[in-house]
Order: C-alpha cells, then sequence, then structure tokens
C-alpha cells in the first residue's frame, strides 16, 4: 500500500466519466484497495470486485493451446481439459517422441525395399507398446512430480488414472492409425495391431492393481515382445498371419474382456490410500 | 475437541519400522512433529494425507475413517496437504497450477473454481506473482504457492510435511505468521527439524523416534524437561559431557553437571535433544 491517494481533479474527471479506459481501470483498482479514497466517492464495490475478478481471471486463465482446442473441439468440459492437460503423456515432448517413433517406421518400410516386409512387421509389433508406454508415463510417481499432492485430493485413484489412461491411449491409436494407414503393406496392417494394444494397456492398467503401473507396464510389454519373438522364430515367414490372425485376434478380444473384468473388480486398488 | 484419533497404527517398510503402533488424539489448533530424519513423522502424516495406507491400526480422521474408500473420498474433499517435495510441475504459472489442483478437489465450475484460486493466492501473498512460472519463483514463494494448493477448498485438517525447510529468516517469518493465523480455525499438523519453527507455532509438540511417539506435550513442558540439565562454564568440561562454546565465550554442556558449571536457561533445543539422547550419543563418539 502506498501513501498516494487519488486527488480531486482525477476523482472529479472519474465521477464525470472523463477519463479514458486505462485511467478509469486505474482509479478502479486504487478504488478497491484504498478504504480513504472510497468515502470520497460513490462507488459499488460489489461490482468493481467482480469486475476485476473478471479482468484478472481473463489475464491469467490457462492459455488455450492446440492441444486444449482439440479437446475441446472433441466435446470434453473445461474442467476434464484442465485435468488432462497435465498429464505427462499428453505433453508434446512426449507426443513428437511418439511421432518420430512413428515416422521413422513407415519411412523404413518404403524406404528399405527388399527389406520392407521386416520394417512392416517390426511397425505392427512395436505399435501396440506405444499405448502402453504412454498409459505408463501418464500416472505414477516416475512421470508426475505431483504425485503425492495428487494422490490426496477425492480425484486420486480410479477417477484420474482412467481419465488419463484413456485419454493417452486414445491419442496414441490415433497416431498410431495414422501411421498404419501409410504403410506399404497390406490394408489389414492399419487394424491388426489395435487389439493387442488395447490389450496391453488394459491389462497393464489390470495388473497394476498388483504391481506399479511401471512394473506392469514393463512386464506386459516384455511379454508381448517374448511371445512375438517366439512365433517368429517358430514360424518364420508365415509368422505375420499367425500373430495377427483372426483367432489371435479372438484371443486378444477374449483377454482385453478379461482385463476389464479385473480391473472392474479391483479398481478399488489403483487408490494409493487402499493397502495391497 | 478431538479431530484426528490415531489407534496402534503401525507401518513397516521391508524390515524398517516406520510406525510402531502410534497412539495420539490430536484436535484444533498447530502441533508441531519434531524428530530425527527416519522417526516416521512424514509416513505418519503421509498416513494422515490418505496417500498411503498403514499395515495396522485404525485412524479417525474429522469424523471419518480413511480405510472405507467412501469416507477417504470424503476426507480428501476436507484436507490440505503440503509434502516435503511437492513437485510442482515448473512449467506451470502459478494460477494455472493452483486451477489444475482445484480442479483434482473436484470444484467443476470455473467462476467458483477461478474465485477460488484468487482467494488462496491472495492468502499467501502471491497474487502478482499468478502469471509467473513455477519455475522462476523464489525458493520461499514455491513454498508459499504449495501451501496455496493445500488451502484450496478451505479445509479443515492441514497437513504440512516440512514447510519451512530451506527457507531465509524472512520467508520463514512470513510463513509462520501465515500458518499461526491459519491454526486458529482448524487443525494443523506439520512436521519439521526446526525447534524455533515448534517454539513460534505450536500449542503443542510431538517427539518421535524410530516410529513412536517419546513426548506429547507443550513446547514449555519440553523446555522443563531439560531444566537443571544446562550448565555453563568457563573452562571445557573435563570429562566426557556433550558441549559446545557459545558466542559468549561459555561453555554449553547438557545433561551431569561439569566442574565449575552454573545453571544455564534451558532451551525447546535442549530438551529435544536431551531427549533423544543425543548428548549420549556425542559423549559415545568422542
Amino acid at each position: 500500500m502506498t501513501g498516494w491517494h487519488i486527488d480531486a481533479a482525477l476523482l472529479a474527471d472519474y465521477e464525470r466519466g472523463a477519463l479514458g479506459p486505462s485511467r478509469v481501470m486505474a482509479v478502479d483498482a486504487h478504488l478497491l484497495a484504498c478504504a480513504s479514497c472510497r468515502g470520497r466517492v460513490e462507488v459499488d464495490t460489489v461490482w468493481l470486485a467482480g469486475d476485476w475478478a473478471a479482468v484478472f481471471d481473463a489475464v491469467h486463465a490457462p492459455k488455450q493451446g492446440a492441444l486444449r482446442r482439440l479437446l475441446g473441439r472433441l466435446g470434453l468440459p473445461e474442467h476434464r481439459i484442465q485435468l488432462l492437460a497435465a498429464t505427462p503423456a499428453l505433453r508434446w515432448s512426449w507426443l513428437s517422441a511418439t511421432a518420430a517413433v512413428l515416422a521413422f517406421a513407415v519411412a523404413a518400410a518404403y524406404l528399405g525395399q527388399t527389406g520392407a516386409r521386416v520394417s512392416d512387421a517390426l511397425f505392427l509389433v512395436f505399435a501396440p507398446i506405444l499405448p502402453v508406454l504412454a498409459v505408463a508415463t501418464a500416472y505414477g510417481p516416475p512421470a508426475d512430480p505431483m504425485q503425492e499432492i495428487t494422490d490426496t485430493t477425492p480425484m486420486a485413484g480410479p477417477p484420474l488414472v482412467l481419465w488419463r489412461a484413456t485419454a493417452v491411449v486414445a491419442v496414441a491409436m490415433a497416431m498410431g492409425m495414422a501411421a498404419a494407414v501409410l504403410l506399404p503393406g497390406p490394408g489389414w496392417y492399419a487394424v491388426a495391431w489395435l487389439l493387442p494394444a488395447l490389450l496391453l494397456s488394459i491389462g497393464s492398467l489390470a495388473l497394476s492393481t498388483i504391481v506399479p503401473l511401471s512394473t506392469a507396464a514393463s512386464l506386459l510389454g516384455g511379454a508381448w515382445l517374448a511371445v512375438v519373438g517366439t512365433a517368429a522364430t517358430v514360424h518364420r515367414e508365415s509368422s505375420l498371419p499367425v500373430i495377427f490372425g483372426g483367432t489371435a485376434q479372438l484371443g486378444y478380444l477374449l483377454a482385453a474382456a478379461v482385463a476389464v473384468a479385473v480391473l472392474t473388480v479391483r479398481r478399488s486398488r489403483l487408490d494409493p490410500g487402499e493397502t495391497r | 475437541m478431538t479431530t484426528v484419533s490415531i489407534d496402534g497404527l503401525g507401518k513397516r517398510y521391508g524390515a524398517t519400522v516406520a510406525l510402531d503402533d502410534l497412539d495420539l488424539e490430536l484436535g484444533t489448533g498447530v502441533t508441531g512433529f519434531l524428530g530425527p530424519n527416519g522417526a516416521g513423522k512424514t509416513t505418519l502424516l503421509r498416513c494422515l494425507a490418505t496417500a498411503l495406507a498403514a499395515d495396522r491400526g485404525r485412524l479417525r480422521i474429522l469424523g471419518l475413517d480413511p480405510a472405507v474408500p467412501a469416507q477417504r473420498t470424503e476426507l480428501r474433499r476436507r484436507i490440505g496437504y503440503l509434502p516435503q517435495n511437492p513437485g510442482l510441475y515448473p512449467q506451470f504459472t502459478a494460477y494455472d497450477l493452483l486451477d489444475y489442483v482445484a480442479v483434482l478437489k473436484e470444484m467443476t465450475n470455473g467462476q467458483q473454481r477461478r474465485a477460488e484460486v484468487r482467494r488462496v493466492l491472495d492468502e499467501v501473498e502471491l497474487t502478482d506473482r499468478a502469471r509467473t512460472k513455477v519455475r522462476k519463483l523464489s525458493g520461499g514463494m514455491r513454498q508459499r504457492l504449495g501451501l496455496a494448493q493445500a488451502l484450496l477448498g478451505e479445509p479443515q485438517l492441514l497437513i504440512l510435511d516440512e514447510p519451512t525447510v530451506g527457507l531465509d529468516p524472512e520467508q520463514r517469518m512470513l510463513f509462520r505468521a501465515l500458518i499461526s493465523r491459519l491454526g486458529e480455525r482448524r487443525t494443523v499438523l506439520l512436521s519439521t527439524h526446526q525447534t524455533e519453527d515448534v517454539g513460534a507455532l505450536c500449542e503443542r509438540v510431538v517427539v518421535m523416534n524410530s516410529g513412536r511417539v517419546i513426548f506429547d506435550g507443550s513446547p514449555r513442558e519440553l523446555v522443563a524437561a531439560a531444566d537443571g540439565r544446562v550448565w555453563l562454564s568457563t573452562t571445557a568440561p573435563s570429562g566426557s559431557q556433550a558441549y559446545w562454546r557459545n558466542a559468549d565465550g561459555l561453555y554449553r554442556t547438557l545433561g551431569d553437571q561439569p566442574e565449575g558449571g552454573e545453571r544455564g536457561q534451558p532451551s525447546l533445543e535442549d530438551g529435544y535433544l536431551l531427549l533423544l539422547g543425543t548428548t549420549a550419543r556425542v559423549r559415545a563418539a568422542r
């Protein structure tokens, strides 16, 4: 608080409405803070305070970046957008890295010539792991430095984990789909990895009710690579239809359904305040 | 009035006992938890803040049982927690960060949420820093921002883990003023290594060691525990007493009276050190 007060001439101009907008705002701000000057002029402080609060919010409210605008267009309410905006795996650095990996896979498929089939296979094998990595980095102490505060809020546990997981899986899958349609191989390549990705993502969440999320994601990601590696060794040239064929897809779907059931039953275990 | 009731609380990390059958009743006002590293202060505060589940025992906080999921969620609506390392997102502005935590605290109405953000910014005197990114705030300001997020929603129970660590004397004084004001109308639990903070702020002090409560009383009572065990002398004690030379050039000894020693005025720190048996350890190390 300074010792300055509005002089008589300025106050008279303010009352007559003879001041420009910026000077009116300066006088308004002073009147809100100075009881002495408020006593010299008739002013509605409730209205003034509300007016200033609106200005304050307009200046300080979170900026509408591209991600927030996109989430808004998808129909998410403002508070949900604010919640997801802090998700580590929805930050530009993470999204850029994912996009770079996918772009590299697509480029390798085109440029590989004779090795194109190998590149396609690599894409199909690694694409399901991207959403799992996104889930693993969406929540939990290694990824979220504010975890300890988050854990003590009413949104902690299942609500926050599931919101963030859904958001990052959706984004990772959309990016994967965009990359897959650019692949030179058969059309089914674009969708063949989706069910394994869904299974690994939901499976990681279900397993995280027993072990930490990062461990769960590592275990399932590793298991997927081990299974695929074994199938590739055993079936060699025909391994892709075996891993991504109709029978295998049905198996992924059933396993995903089991993972959903486990997650539903054990969801309270996602709460840090719950005994594991 | 009792707001926090702790009954036989136990927690282990592998072979390490963090909390050993703890019993406590806490009420409105500021209660300070003192203790060396590993005493169990942070584990206890994390259990009270619902960030951690105890292995055994019962908790009753603000009339609610945190072991019951629905009551735990309700409890989270009524508590504010400032951890030792809040990890505030460095890329967020102060306003954005509070707005985000307010969403986590289920404030879905934008207008009401923003009003609450303005209120807590004002309470910790950071209104003029609302647009500043967290990484550009000073340590003291960051700590006040951490306190502001804990104050969102006007919690009835405020849990602060080492809130004054790393603050310069001026910032610490500002923080103390804030906390003492907050303790007038709610339960404030704070852990600290600083006996000065406890003396300046707390009506009650709980000293912990090895997961147990070894003292529970007023700061005055803790000072009184050192009465007759603090000595001043012009020469260094000849025995194996724990002593140090103070600013007046006198040797301050804790424990048994040294030769030529005159009775000194005990402080809260003296009471704390004697209680922990630190002097015995110093003697043993010599």
